[in-house]
């Protein structure tokens, strides 16, 4: 057996740069397309943005098979709570069922997912479910084997308050650059911007990535 | 009477009981002096190029028709197997656990009884079709073979291209033996999965005629067949449309050898051998022990 | 053995009294419908102190009407009214040691709620858990249904809203913008719809229900009764918290007084 953390023989890997940002009245969550097996790239066009409620997505890094059970497990759980509740779910109540799974299983998943939507209460928040099953709520986050190569340019350039159109700017950016350097993750960038008016999607082709000094 | 004649007295027959060629084979595996000294032979790769397109109103999907074991090869098996009236899949499957040292006959029925698993898939949907008197969706065969091969953690080794055309239009997706998924227009799977996805990307095209995806999904089998060592023999074809299924057995058999071996000719001795052929170098002959037991009849 | 015999022609109770049988669990129905070990509990709340729920312009407060049969009893002992989260609380009138289990399954669902899903369980969802737990006892055989009525006062943090809930024995619940329990609750809710609650702050609603719960007990006027009560309003930051003793004190007075003062007039008028 493999050991904790890291994949099984012939796994399939969403080698993956993620990115989670809050502004004024919503969130922007942001991918790469890249899904890999071993140095073969499997699905050039993936879609690591995945929704589990109206207006909740999380972005998935790790394992394909487990982040996609866990998504999918915690859809159907989040579509039951909110039909008790009779209203949207709070994004904190999401991130708490990921948490769950993430932190029961953890010996045997190989997820680390980053969960994002917007509530009235508390507006647009980020969650960051990591490798070992916490839940750290924060302002952005990043994440996936690209997310270290943009760390120093994130805290440099976070700023509080952006506008909708600042912070689509800075994921794209920052991603553009996560992809550049990382080998496994690329292709092109999917984004989609999560608010009280619903969630609206952006595709960016892998010809058309935002460098900084172009 | 009973006579019994038998050449090699050191290894004794032995009706019953417990069997140990295997253990004498793996003691001269492990003492052997060729390359392999020390090692187990260890469970082959079966090689498989399996491939699917979307097309303006259907899914075309493809195969190849070679089975590799360590010895046996089926050089026209089917690897397109029925799920729903209006679901089709094809099947690559591996040997699950290259640890594990195993003869070639399991070798060869382990990617046959993993990639059979989808027959398990096409019962469910078939009691739930007479359940909800519904035709069957193609991601609900889709969600049933991610959550069987996730349960099983990676062990149950099927590498599965899943089409169908449902209600809501034409699906195609892949699904890996741990249980993740793609949704894509055009897909390929197996050993041969890199050659044939060359072929798609460079001549796939949005909107599709069914006989443009056919020619496509054939064009890029014979590149798994061609290239990949793994794969061979013919390409199979299934044309799932709205309303009906065109399964093309043998749509193309480019490795038919039937008129090569006719053109060539042979001399009318061919295939018999007189006696005498073969020189007799030395001639040495064994006498048999004879065993006799004597049956006394006796008045009850 | 049972406490029934067989007349000859049907089942009847020792006393003679027919169709008694049908009372015998809460398993079975009587022929018109109805199952009686359900309204048996009801009487037990009838015998039981008042309970008044108020929702108030500034937030929703229970009164509870706790008897003291004996004056060595400690005065903070037996309580009916309790938290069971920071933002909920629960009160109950009838068979008190009943109580005990439902307090505790309140608290549990709560804490679990919020272990589970990280936020506070909203007040419907409270209500209808222990709805569920009420009506449970009613189903199974070998087990009797509470002999309790429970007020559920608590807080949506998402609404902003403050609710109150009440749950019968059968475990039916709705919610009110008043309720009353236990013995003379019908004389108890012609005095709270003479109220204007949305005028009605809690600190005066606490005042007014020790009023109506001096004026409805005329029977047991010489039994001593403590006055418990708990709120969530805007002062207590949407809170569950249990009413100061002295602001107790100070309406259990004003209600005494007032009660006094109209017993003295309706004495005049009699003169």
């Amino acid at each position: 057996m493999s050991p904790p953390g890291t994949l099984k023989k012939g796994e399939v890997d969403l080698g993956t740069s993620i990115m989670a940002v809050s502004f004024g009245s919503g969130v922007i969550v942001g991918a790469d397309s890249r899904t890999s097996t071993g140095s073969y790239i499997a699905n050039r066009v993936s879609d690591k943005l995945t929704p589990v409620h109206d207006y909740v997505y999380c972005c998935r890094s790790g394992s394909a098979a487990d982040t996609q059970a866990i998504s999918d497990i915690v859809r159907t759980q989040l579509g039951n709570h909110a039909v008790e509740l009779g209203r949207a779910p709070a994004v904190k109540t999401a991130a708490k069922l990921f948490q769950r799974y993430c932190y029961e299983y953890k010996d045997r998943l190989m997820a680390g997912i980053i969960c994002a939507g917007f509530d009235p209460v508390e507006g647009g928040t980020v969650y960051s479910i990591p490798l070992g099953g916490a839940m750290i709520k924060q302002p952005f986050a990043i994440g996936g084997s690209g997310s270290t190569y943009i760390y120093a340019y994130c805290d440099a350039n976070y700023r509080e308050n952006m506008t909708r159109d600042e912070a689509h700017t800075f994921v794209k950016k920052a991603l553009a650059h996560a992809m550049a350097r990382d080998g496994s993750s690329g292709g092109v960038i999917r984004t989609a911007i999560i608010d009280e008016n619903g969630v609206e999607r952006f595709f960016t082709p892998g010809n058309e990535l935002p460098f900084t000094l172009q | 009477m009973v006579e019994e004649n038998r050449a090699d007295k050191s290894f004794p027959h032995v009706d019953g009981g417990f069997n140990f060629e295997n253990f004498k084979r793996n003691v001269s595996f492990m003492n052997s002096d060729s390359g392999i000294k020390g090692t187990m032979p260890k469970a082959w790769k079966t090689g498989t190029t399996i491939v699917g397109v979307v097309f303006d109103g259907g899914v075309a999907l493809a195969a190849d028709t070679r089975a590799t074991g360590n010895v046996i090869v089926d050089k026209n098996c089917e690897k397109i197997h029925y799920i729903a009236p209006n679901i089709y899949c094809c099947g690559a499957g591996t040997a699950a656990d290259t640890e594990m040292t195993v003869s070639s006959i399991s070798i060869l029925q382990e990617p046959l009884r993993d990639t059979h698993d989808t027959g398990q898939i096409s019962s469910q949907l078939e009691l739930l079709r007479l359940n909800t008197a519904k035709s069957s969706r193609v991601v609900t065969a889709m969600t049933m073979l991610k959550r069987h091969l996730f349960n099983y953690q990676g062990h149950v080794s099927a590498a599965l291209v899943l089409g169908g055309v449902d209600a809501t239009g034409p699906h195609l997706y892949t699904v890996y033996p741990h249980g993740s998924t793609d949704k894509l227009p055009y897909v390929t799977m197996g050993s041969g999965s890199l050659a044939a996805m060359s072929v798609f990307e460079t001549s796939y095209k949005d909107n599709l005629t069914e006989q443009e995806a056919i020619d496509l999904v054939a064009e890029a089998i014979k590149a798994g067949i061609f290239n990949d060592l793994g794969s061979g023999s013919n390409v199979d074809v299934c044309i799932i449309t709205k309303d009906k299924v065109d399964m093309k057995r043998n749509f193309i058999t480019p490795n038919d050898q039937g008129p090569l071996r006719a053109s060539i000719s042979k001399p009318a001795t061919f295939g018999y051998f007189p006696p005498g052929t073969t020189k007799v170098v030395s001639t040495d002959i064994e006498t048999f022990a004879t065993v006799t037991t004597d049956v006394e009849m006796l008045e009850a | 053995m049972l406490p029934v015999e067989w007349s000859g022609e049907e089942w009847t109770g020792l006393d003679g009294a027919p169709g008694i049988v049908y009372d015998l669990g809460c398993n079975i129905y009587s022929p018109d419908g109805r199952v009686f070990q359900i309204e048996y509990a009801a009487k037990a709340v009838e015998n039981s102190g008042a309970l008044i729920g108020l929702k108030c312009k500034d937030g929703v407060i229970i009164g509870a009407e706790k008897l003291m049969p004996s004056r060595l009893l400690m005065e903070s002992s037996g309580r009916r009214v309790h938290p069971v989260g920071m933002h909920a609380g629960i009160a109950f009138t009838g068979y008190a040691a009943d109580g005990r289990p439902v307090v505790n399954a309140a608290r549990q669902e709560v804490e679990n709620y919020h272990d589970y899903y990280g936020v506070d369980m909203p007040p419907h969802t409270l209500a209808e858990r222990l709805g569920h737990y009420f009506h449970a006892y009613t189903t199974y055989g070998g087990y009797r249904p509470f002999g309790l009525t429970t007020m559920v006062t608590s807080f949506d943090e998402v609404t902003q809203e403050p609710f109150l809930h009440m749950i019968d024995p059968s475990g039916t619940q709705f919610r009110f913008h008043g309720a009353a329990a236990g013995k003379s609750k019908q004389a108890a809710k012609t005095e709270i719809e003479k109220l204007n609650l949305k005028a009605l702050t809690c600190a005066e609603a606490l005042k007014r229900i020790s009023l109506i719960i001096h004026t409805i007990r005329e029977e047991e006027k010489d039994k001593p009764f403590v006055l418990e009560a708990g709120w969530i309003t805007a002062d207590t930051d949407w809170k569950f918290q249990l009413v100061p003793k002295n602001l107790r004190d100070e309406a259990f007075e004003w209600g005494k007084a007032e009660f006094d003062k109209m017993d003295d007039d309706d004495d005049d008028d009699e003169d």
